[in-house]
């Protein structure tokens, strides 16, 4: 049977969400290196579709626009999780606790009469010294501990902002018009998220190639190992875990500002949360493109199934998770890269 | 100290621990965080229905028929479809089973349509009232019925030849399989097993909620509570953490404000992980994390 030529060793496996593949996340860069011959090409190519990119929103209609607005938010918010998850192997499934944080605390600071910039560098800062706090003893916890503490955190915390009255409790916040025409607000947060995306994939970037990625993996691999190497595990985690949640709560910021409305049903959302879950496994957990290449996929294919199909697109959708899961459990981006290698 | 209170949370505690108790045990010894045990819940409240409206067969006697559907349907599941990515860990697993939930929810959508529907017996509202404290018959019969479940669970797996295998299998597999289980057929067995206590506690919960096809989104919040308060993957933790959640729901909601009812829960699930990881009544190599 099938089974019974795999690892005998269910135990290894557990709590790893990227086993099967750390030998290629140590091996290599992104995508792009792995497929272009040559590197000049491959800056060209990178230049090229910037351009592209940067022009679209005077191509596409509003509607296209918008889409591809939450293909980059939910990229940068797949690679802010990819920096905890992919990168440390937390499996943190309430990472949306931060974007909810950084929604409200924008918000917040917005309805003050502060401005924009300040109220969404004071979401980053509160939501990294929130994850250093609650790190210090939850990240002790690995596997799916960690993964269900930090499920806890997020339902707790949205519970507490729902009875929360200075934030506008149940019944949610409304921020201020910004008073410009749509087309041109549409365009201010397409840019907004797109610098948010290629920004954190830059620095994941750095990050995988420079030593603190080298301590972040050591210590997925074993940690008490790399704790015997001399790496502080406890900085190098605490780091990455406010980082992750820097970086999840400035996108929460301009979400905040995008839709002019927010609620805890609609910010601290366990469902949203699990889908960029997905999209950094789907595309490669622990990769530097994978969290990009993930966040195309899905939000296309939901964007596609619920454009054609009135009735059932959650059971389409459900269908091709399951078959993506079934015929690509690697993830897309160690996938093909496993391919390009084998020629 | 309010009976009541004690009372409402103890009948509220064993219908979470019939939801937890299958959800906990494909956990602990599959390794498998089914996100489907909800809709898999739903299922089987919908199981009961029908055959409560359309053939008259009081709601606590379906309990079976919704077992057996619903141990058919997670045989199948795991046989051939879970099982493939087993080997790649227990987050791939876990999005799997997110993808087969929002496909059940939605074929339940589509053909038994989002209607609110209820089975309500004839002795749906009768109760004794006892030193000021109500009790309906109903839910008392319920609470009896969830407990009898766990109880026959767990002696199942302490005294019958295949529950010793599938707690052999939790504890170390290549073992297991060394002294002759048949591995494979045991995890299908296992989810089935998980899946039909969904079932029986979809065909309980019928009788107290309204059935609509999302019914069990509600409940895997409670059912990942219920599984890591106790312990995972032991039946007598399942038991433990869903009272316990029960009693704190109940009197959290009386003593601090109905509205922080779930805060209470998660707050004492974060406080159990960091005090003590392995759950309250825990074992050494039960869901053990390398």
């Amino acid at each position: 049977m099938g089974m019974d030529t795999r690892p005998a060793n269910p135990g290894a496996t557990k709590g790893d969400v990227t086993r099967p593949r750390t030998g290629q996340v140590l091996a290599g860069s992104g995508l792009v290196r792995a497929l272009s011959p040559s590197r000049p090409v491959a800056i060209v190519l990178a230049l090229l579709s910037l351009a592209v990119l940067i022009a679209l929103p005077w191509l596409l209609t509003g509607f296209w626009t918008r889409v591809l607005t939450s293909v980059f938010m939910f990229a940068a918010l797949a690679q802010s999780l990819n920096i905890i998850a992919g990168f440390v192997g937390r499996a943190d499934f309430g990472n949306i606790v931060y974007f909810g944080l950084g929604a409200y605390t924008t918000g917040f600071f917005v309805l003050a009469a502060v401005p924009f910039p300040l109220g969404i560098a004071a979401a980053a800062l509160l939501a990294a010294l929130i994850a250093t706090l609650i790190g210090l003893p939850v990240l002790r916890l690995k596997g799916h501990y960690f993964a269900i503490a930090t499920i806890g955190i997020m339902e707790g915390t949205r519970q507490l902002v729902n009875n929360a009255d200075f934030l506008g409790g149940g019944s949610g916040m409304v921020l201020p018009i910004l008073g410009l025409e749509p087309a041109v607000f549409n365009r201010i947060v397409y840019f907004a998220m797109f610098g948010l995306m290629v920004g954190y994939t830059a620095i994941v970037y750095r990050m995988a190639r420079g030593s603190f990625g080298y301590e972040l993996r050591a210590i997925k691999a074993d940690e008490q190992a790399a704790a015997v190497m001399g790496i502080n595990t406890t900085r190098a985690k605490t780091t990455a875990w406010a980082m992750s949640a820097g970086g999840s709560a400035i996108v929460g910021g301009v979400y905040a500002l995008w839709f002019g409305f927010i609620s805890p049903e609609s910010v601290f959302n366990i469902v949203m949360g699990t889908e960029y879950f997905i999209m950094m496994l789907v595309g490669g957990a622990g990769t530097v493109m994978g969290p990009i290449v993930g966040a195309v996929i899905i939000e296309l294919l939901t964007v596609t199934v619920w454009a054609n199909f009135v009735h059932g697109h959650l059971a389409i959708l459900g269908l091709a998770i399951v078959l993506v899961v079934v015929f690509i459990p690697n993830g897309v981006v160690p996938t093909v890269r496993r391919w390009v290698l084998r020629r | 100290m309010d009976p009541q209170v004690l009372i409402n949370g103890l009948l509220l505690g064993a219908i979470y621990a019939s939801v937890g108790v299958g959800f906990s045990l494909t956990w602990g010894v599959l390794n498998i965080i089914n996100i489907a045990h909800g809709a898999m819940v739903m299922l089987g409240a919908y199981v009961t229905f029908y055959l409560f409206t359309a053939l008259g067969i009081d709601p606590f006697l379906t309990i079976p028929v919704s077992m057996v559907v619903l141990f058919v349907l997670g045989y199948l599941l795991q046989r051939f479809i879970i099982n493939r990515v087993i080997p790649y860990g227990v987050f791939m697993t876990l999005v799997l089973t997110f993808g087969l939930s929002l496909f059940f929810i939605d074929v339940a959508l589509i053909a038994f349509s989002g209607d609110y529907r209820s089975v309500t017996p004839g002795y749906a509202g009768a109760g004794l009232v006892f030193a000021g404290v109500v009790i309906s018959y109903q839910r008392l019969a319920i609470f009896v019925v969830s407990l009898l479940l766990v109880l026959a669970l767990h002696a199942y797996l302490t005294r019958s030849k295949l529950g010793r295998a599938i707690r052999a299998t939790a504890l170390n597999r290549a073992s297991a399989q060394l002294l002759g289980v048949n591995v494979t057929s045991i995890y299908a067995i296992t989810f089935g097993i998980g899946a039909a206590m969904a079932g029986a506690a979809g065909s309980l919960l019928s009788m107290t909620i309204t059935i609509t096809p999302f019914l069990g989104n509600a409940f895997i919040g409670k059912a990942f509570v219920v599984a890591t308060l106790g312990g995972l993957g032991t039946i007598q933790g399942a038991l433990v953490g869903g009272l316990i959640l029960g009693l704190a729901e109940s009197f959290g909601a009386s003593l601090i404000g109905p509205s922080y009812q779930h805060a209470i829960g998660f707050g004492i699930l974060v406080l159990v992980l960091i005090l003590r990881p392995e759950g309250i009544m825990g074992k050494q190599f039960y869901a053990e994390v390398k």
